[in-house]
């Protein structure tokens, strides 16, 4: 396949920048009125505003957590201190019986030292400068590590952002999903995280913003519930703190 | 079960109501949905107040669609995107047959997309010699079959596991055992593989986010995911109508749209999608396209009657909430989108008039749909004007057009309604058995086929009237005066007295 070819990306520009012009100056024509440049009022943005200071403590927040999780069918642990991690983390690849990991290239995954606890694992951090080989370490391992930017107990989800160090195909290639997430990063509502991921400036926005709610699933065959379609079917969050 | 066979909504609908697998499969199915939207409605509570905040954003952002698809466009190339106009559907197609070729793709996996439908994106490549696969598990399933998908989120939900088996079987090259877990499986271990080969993906999108350029997709799979991951290109097809502002509203549209659709509080996952990789990324396609469709959207724009059509998150709550999509089954709809929201929005996205023949009468008007919306979109006036627009423009079928007539000329004068009573009365002996018309001759049989009608009866309303009056008369207390001079004046005001017979 072809790399990016300039020559046609520009030609392709060039007929966007005309289309442009006539396409959005229909839709004002068809509102009855000329192309406006500067920003409505929007009085309704966001939740209602009784929604807005529903608020759990932190306790309410990790209970409600572990239960949404788990009903979507997804397992959870908890703990005091990062240092359990480790050993929770080496029981379950034991227990199925993985034989490698990808994890994100983060110094709080690196801490875990999963190479020295199980050397008979192959373990991968993944690497944004190598792409071809972290997608195929990637689609080869067992079981994938992440550290989750933030979580939302009222859905039960744990986000993910991508980066260099963060591939998004850690969280979704391998079978087996542990994500580890910070009690510190717990919040109530999905809207306190949408306002954080809104706030970082677009030079450094992040190219995926995942939301994850639990294993893959599906029901489209007969509306039977089938786990583990495409993304990860077995799906650990581990709760620190 | 095979496709309803027929040339109109009437047609493919007795077709369907024939199968019985397909009358259990969607009846079973819409009423898990159905009933998951109201559990977990009742369990977020205060559901009126969100409905109503979805339906504000949504006003406020179609009546302002130009700047935020603006905005939205300025953003996402500032990202990195290549952003493309596509007026009508062929031209969405045109643009990514360009894009395809160019760089001289193979294959392409896409993710569920409404809008590939409306613009017939899989016989596109499949003229090009490209191999164009869905990854949606439903949607692969009626892909094998070729078939469209007869429900907006569960594509087939009129296939039963020993039809699907059979597909998938077909594609194995070896039986597999009707059992979910095997034929899910399989479909995961052949897409693995289409999802590493392809040169590109394709994607729909629910909403795109006008304040950062973002395309978010909800999706339980993780197909989505992987479509956005792994291929180097990626093409978004986007209806124009598809803007929120700003990431808040994201909040809005996240609460309602997967508790309407399958009674989650949130898909698995939900992806917002901003821009190709960036440059020291291991993942995420390197090239990004998004291509905005209008296909006859604008049309709606600035129509009173239906601008609110453009709210349409595409939850399929109407079609689970439909009596009539539950009996007749999405394939008796014409076009991509069916249950209440495609009776009036297939008609409404196509220009050709003539293809309103029926649809708009495929529902009872009962409301449902409207209760359901998470955004609260009038679709049964709707179709009431969609039905009324028809017979302004002179699309009623001879036979209404007839009938019409006839019953003017009956009803508009008293003699002539007086003799087709008695020529009723008359008639109908030969029909009548125990009080009842179970014959289904002629024009009758539209009403006798599922119902009796009641004979009339020997002598009328009007002709006991004369003999029920003086009855009447007798059994009343005398007017006072005051009140007989008042109704004598009243039917003086009224000149001759009234003009019915």
């Amino acid at each position: 396949m072809s790399k990016s070819d300039p020559e046609f990306l520009s030609k392709m520009s060039k007929e966007s920048q005309a289309a442009e012009k006539q396409f959005i100056g229909n839709i004002a024509s068809r509102l009855g009125r000329s192309a406006i440049s500067s920003a409505p009022e929007h009085p309704f943005r966001g939740a209602p505003e009784f929604w807005t200071s529903y608020e759990l403590g932190r306790e309410e927040q990790i209970a409600r957590f572990m239960s949404n999780w788990e009903a979507a069918g997804g397992f959870t642990e908890r703990t005091a201190s990062m240092s359990d991690i480790p050993a929770i983390i080496v029981r379950i690849l034991e227990e199925m019986n993985a034989t490698s990991t990808i994890r994100q290239n983060l110094p709080e995954l690196e801490q875990l030292g999963l190479d020295e606890k199980l050397p008979e694992l192959r373990h991968y951090a993944w690497d944004g400068l190598d792409a071809e080989g972290s997608l195929r370490t990637a689609e080869q391992a067992d079981a994938g590590i992440v550290l989750a930017d933030f979580a939302v107990a009222y859905t039960g989800s744990m986000i993910v952002t991508s980066s260099t160090e963060k591939g998004r195909s850690v969280s979704l290639l391998p079978n087996i999903l542990i994500a580890i997430i910070s009690a510190e990063r717990m919040h109530t509502r999905l809207g306190e995280v949408m306002s954080r991921v809104a706030a970082v400036p677009g030079e450094q926005f992040p190219a995926g913003v995942h939301f994850i709610s639990g294993p893959s699933r599906s029901s489209d065959i007969e509306n039977d519930l089938t786990i583990g379609v495409h993304g990860p079917g077995v799906a650990f969050a581990l709760i620190v703190g | 079960m095979s496709k309803p066979q027929g040339s109109n909504v009437k047609e493919r609908a007795k077709s369907a109501l024939k199968d019985e697998f397909l009358i259990d499969a969607v009846k079973f199915t819409t009423e898990k949905l159905k009933n998951g939207k109201k559990a977990a409605t009742a369990e977020h509570g205060n559901w009126e107040e969100w409905r109503e905040r979805g339906r504000q954003i949504r006003l406020h952002t179609i009546a302002h669609l130009d700047y935020y698809l603006s905005q939205f466009i300025e953003n996402a190339r500032a990202q990195g995107v290549h952003v493309h106009f596509a007026p009508e559907a062929k031209d969405a197609a045109r643009i990514a047959m360009e894009i395809a070729k160019h760089k001289g793709a193979k294959s392409v996996v896409k993710s569920k997309s409404m809008v590939s439908e409306e613009v017939h994106i899989n016989e596109a490549f499949e003229e090009l010699g490209i191999e164009s696969i869905e990854s949606d598990l439903g949607e692969y399933i009626i892909q094998l079959a070729n078939e469209p998908p007869s429900h907006i989120i569960i594509p087939a939900i009129h296939k039963n596991r020993y039809q699907i088996a059979e597909l998938l079987s077909k594609e194995a090259g070896e039986t597999l055992p009707p059992e979910t877990k095997i034929l899910a499986g399989f479909a995961r271990r052949k897409l693995r593989d289409k999802f590493l080969e392809a040169d590109i993906g394709l994607t729909g999108c629910n909403f795109g986010i006008a304040e950062t350029g973002s395309v978010v997709i909800f999706e339980n799979e993780g197909n989505a995911r992987m479509v956005s991951t792994v291929p180097k290109t990626q093409i978004t097809l986007m209806g124009m109508e598809r803007l929120i502002p700003s990431w808040d509203d994201l909040e809005v549209m996240a609460t309602l749209l997967p508790r309407s659709a399958t009674g989650q509080k949130l898909t698995v996952y939900m992806s917002g999608i901003t821009g190709p990789r960036r440059e020291q990324d291991g993942d995420g396609p390197e090239e990004m396209h998004i291509i905005i469709v209008d296909n006859g959207r604008s049309l709606q724009l600035g129509d009173p009657d239906f601008q609110e059509l453009l709210n349409c998150i595409r939850c399929g709550a109407c079609l689970n909430a439909c009596p009539v999509y539950r009996h007749i089954g999405g394939h008796s709809y014409p076009g991509t989108y069916s249950g209440p929201i495609g009776a009036v929005l297939t008609p409404a996205l196509n220009k050709n008039t003539q293809e309103w023949h029926d649809i708009a009468n495929a529902s009872s008007l009962c409301g449902a749909c409207y209760e359901a919306c998470p955004v609260k979109i009038p679709l049964h006036d709707m179709l009431v004007y969609l039905r009324n627009r028809k017979v302004e423009r002179g699309f009623t079928a001879t036979g209404e057009k007839m009938a019409m007539k006839g019953f003017k000329l009956l009803m508009g004068n008293h003699k002539r309604f007086r003799q087709a009573v008695k020529a009723g009365q008359l008639g109908q002996k030969l029909l009548v058995r125990d009080g009842y018309i179970r014959s289904q001759i002629g024009p009758l049989g539209g009403w006798t086929a599922n119902r009796y009608i009641p004979a009339l009866p020997k002598r009328s309303f009007r002709e006991q009237w004369a003999g029920m009056s003086s009855e009447v008369d007798k059994s009343m207390k005398p007017m006072t005066g005051e009140m007989k001079s008042r109704m004598e004046e009243i039917v003086k005001a009224r000149g001759k007295g009234g003009h019915h017979g």
